[in-house]
């Protein structure tokens, strides 16, 4: 046992203080983005990256590729509207109902997908979330008025009105914030480790003596649970919801997002988000078809950019660092 | 219910035809083949193209399609999966998908995104027990039947299926006897692109076009693979007609669920797979 103590901690990569270094950068990044755009879209896209960085404790770090993500941020998003609509309007209460509610379906369903991997794991997922967009859509139709969306039932509760948009702002940030915090604790942690061995070979993890299985569940349950917890947001921010949030069709925007940013790197799926939810907005008002744009960058992507931007900036600042030492050895040369 | 019985024959034989070629590239390379999605939606468009042209005529018209459709299907295979097998499958599972997102607007675009009727070839109606069933569908049923016995045939007595039989079972025993696979993979992969054009158009006269077709039969086709066992062919032609049975049967008490209760069923094989094991 002290010897895998000693492994971990030589693995630990950075101390607690570069976290909070980190969380002040990210909070800096975002509210630098309010002159850009408005501060409701900055809101907006700070959702979305939580709801990013959920898929890449999945993708990213545990190495499991779904399809089927928007599931759970579909389950946050009407676990919390019907809290509000038929229990408490209390935003808090609808929070936690929300995110529980996708804990529960995640934990749930997690118990037959997590054995699968690769193909079947993706498309599993994607099936299940076809049955869930079903229910919401169709079977519930009473109580979610299925296409037509409903309006939530959250009321402003003491100083917390998200009507007030600096209010909302900060709010959501302070989520993404928690988000990326625990991301960083937990990935760092023995835990994360045996996370990312199961990536690298789940084989030999279970040589080991790990019980892989757990490992998978309890990580797929916490990534539905953050994925749920986007999903309250977007309930609490958007005031109404329909099926489109928990539309199947719209799992390509998580993996996109991460992929572009950078798999298995926190900050590449914040940036991805970012990036993302910029060309979709910017894209989808002058081009009316532009999935095509996203498939092409995916394929750009897949091709000749794996590490997505992170690895881009990686390559980019060691060309940079190499040229100015090259620089400085020449200049002590010629002194 | 015999008309509904005839239904999801019909409907498990167009499963057929659609899953043969997923189901031959997921036994051998292990990848979900989005792609698929994008070369049977695109056939459609093909074969709804060429229709006024040949004047009308189903079989030419269907035949010009599915030859319009292999080089694309050589194309998706040569540039994209075998460039990416062997590679991880997650980039592989992603770039087809980016190529049904690609191919999906390209429909929109070229054909509009209004669904497109095709009328049916045969117009001959059957009555039985009280219940009228049109005779085309009978025929796509029978047909699924002489496909499946075709492949058989193929797969047991011609020597390039024989070599895709073994390399399903073990892929690098196969190259070890000095055999290029990927050769016969992308002869098996154009005739998977060819049977799921053919299946699509089959299906035209039943449903509809719509440019997302080829998204909708992907999860269905990808359950009836799950169901069958990867790269059994066997059990891939027995699941696409029960789970053709079970689309029928439920559309004809609960139209809506019809798609979800394939996914119901494809769960259940799933949890009583992984307890079996």
């Amino acid at each position: 046992m002290n010897s895998k103590a000693d492994v971990m901690h030589g693995i630990r990569p950075a101390a607690k203080g570069a976290v909070f270094r980190d969380m002040i950068i990210i909070a800096a990044f975002f509210v630098a983005l309010i002159p850009v755009l408005a501060m409701h879209r900055v809101t907006d896209f700070m959702i979305f990256c939580i709801f990013a960085l959920s898929f890449d404790l999945l993708y990213g770090f545990m190495g499991r590729l779904s399809f089927g993500q928007v599931l759970y941020l579909g389950t946050g998003v009407y676990a919390s509207t019907l809290f509000s609509l038929h229990v408490s309007t209390n935003p808090l209460l609808a929070m936690l109902a929300g995110v529980l509610g996708a804990a529960i379906v995640a934990a749930a369903l997690g118990l037959i997908v997590v054995k699968l991997n690769e193909a079947p794991f993706a498309l599993t997922n994607l099936a299940f979330n076809q049955i869930g967009f079903f229910l919401i859509g169709s079977t519930f139709q009473k109580i979610t008025h299925g296409e037509d969306g409903i309006s939530s039932g959250v009321e402003p509760w003491g100083f917390m009105d998200f009507s007030n948009k600096y209010f909302a702002f900060c709010f959501v940030l302070f989520f993404l914030l928690f988000t990326f915090y625990m991301l960083t604790r937990l990935t760092r942690s023995p835990f994360g480790i045996i996370i990312r061995s199961i990536k690298e070979n789940e084989l030999r993890v279970k040589f080991l003596g790990y019980d892989t299985f757990s490992y998978k569940w309890i990580t797929f349950t916490i990534s539905g649970a953050l994925a749920g917890l986007a999903g309250t947001l977007y309930t609490l921010y958007v005031q109404f919801v329909s099926p489109t949030f928990i539309h199947p069709l719209n799992n390509v925007e998580p993996i996109f997002a991460v992929l572009i940013g950078g798999a298995g790197n926190l900050y590449g799926a914040i940036a991805g988000g970012v990036l993302f939810m910029v060309m979709r907005d910017s894209l989808s008002t002058h081009v009316p078809q532009w999935e095509w744009i996203l498939g092409g960058l995916l394929l750009i992507i897949v091709f000749w950019l794996r590490q997505g931007l992170a690895g881009f900036v990686r390559i980019l600042a060691g060309a940079v660092s190499n040229r100015l030492s090259l620089r400085r050895a020449a200049g002590g040369g010629s002194q | 219910m015999i008309e509904s019985a005839i239904y999801g024959l019909t409907i498990g034989a167009i499963l057929y035809f659609v899953s043969i070629g997923l189901s031959i590239t997921f036994g051998t390379m292990r990848i979900i083949n989005f792609a698929h999605g994008m070369v049977y939606a695109l056939g459609v468009y093909f074969f709804i193209t060429f229709l006024p042209r040949v004047g009308g005529n189903f079989v030419i018209s269907a035949l010009l399609a599915i030859a319009a459709a292999i080089p694309v299907g050589y194309a998706i295979e040569r540039f994209v999966i075998r460039r990416l097998y062997g590679e991880s499958l997650d980039y592989a599972i992603i770039a087809t998908y980016a190529l049904l997102l690609i191919g999906t607007d390209a429909i929109k675009w070229i054909w509009g995104t209004v669904p497109q009727q095709v009328t049916e070839p045969i117009g001959i109606s059957f009555r039985f027990f009280g219940g009228g069933f049109p005779l085309y569908r009978v025929v796509i049923s029978l047909s699924a039947l002489v496909l499946f016995l075709g492949l058989n045939l193929f797969f047991r007595k011609t020597v390039i299926g024989r070599i895709v039989i073994a390399a399903l079972d073990d892929s690098e025993g196969v190259q070890c006897l000095g055999l290029d696979v990927n050769k016969y993979f992308s002869i098996v992969f154009v005739l998977g692109s060819c049977l799921a054009v053919l299946g699509g158009i089959l299906y035209a006269p039943i449903s509809a076009a719509d440019p997302y077709m080829g998204h909708d039969i992907l999860l269905i086709a990808f359950a009836v693979v799950i169901v069958g066992g990867m790269g059994n062919l066997t059990g891939t032609f027995i699941s696409a007609l029960a789970l053709g049975l079970v689309i029928a049967i439920t559309g004809r008490y609960w139209s809506e669920a019809a798609d979800t209760m394939v996914f119901a069923v494809m769960a259940i094989v799933l949890i009583y797979k992984s307890y079996k094991a």
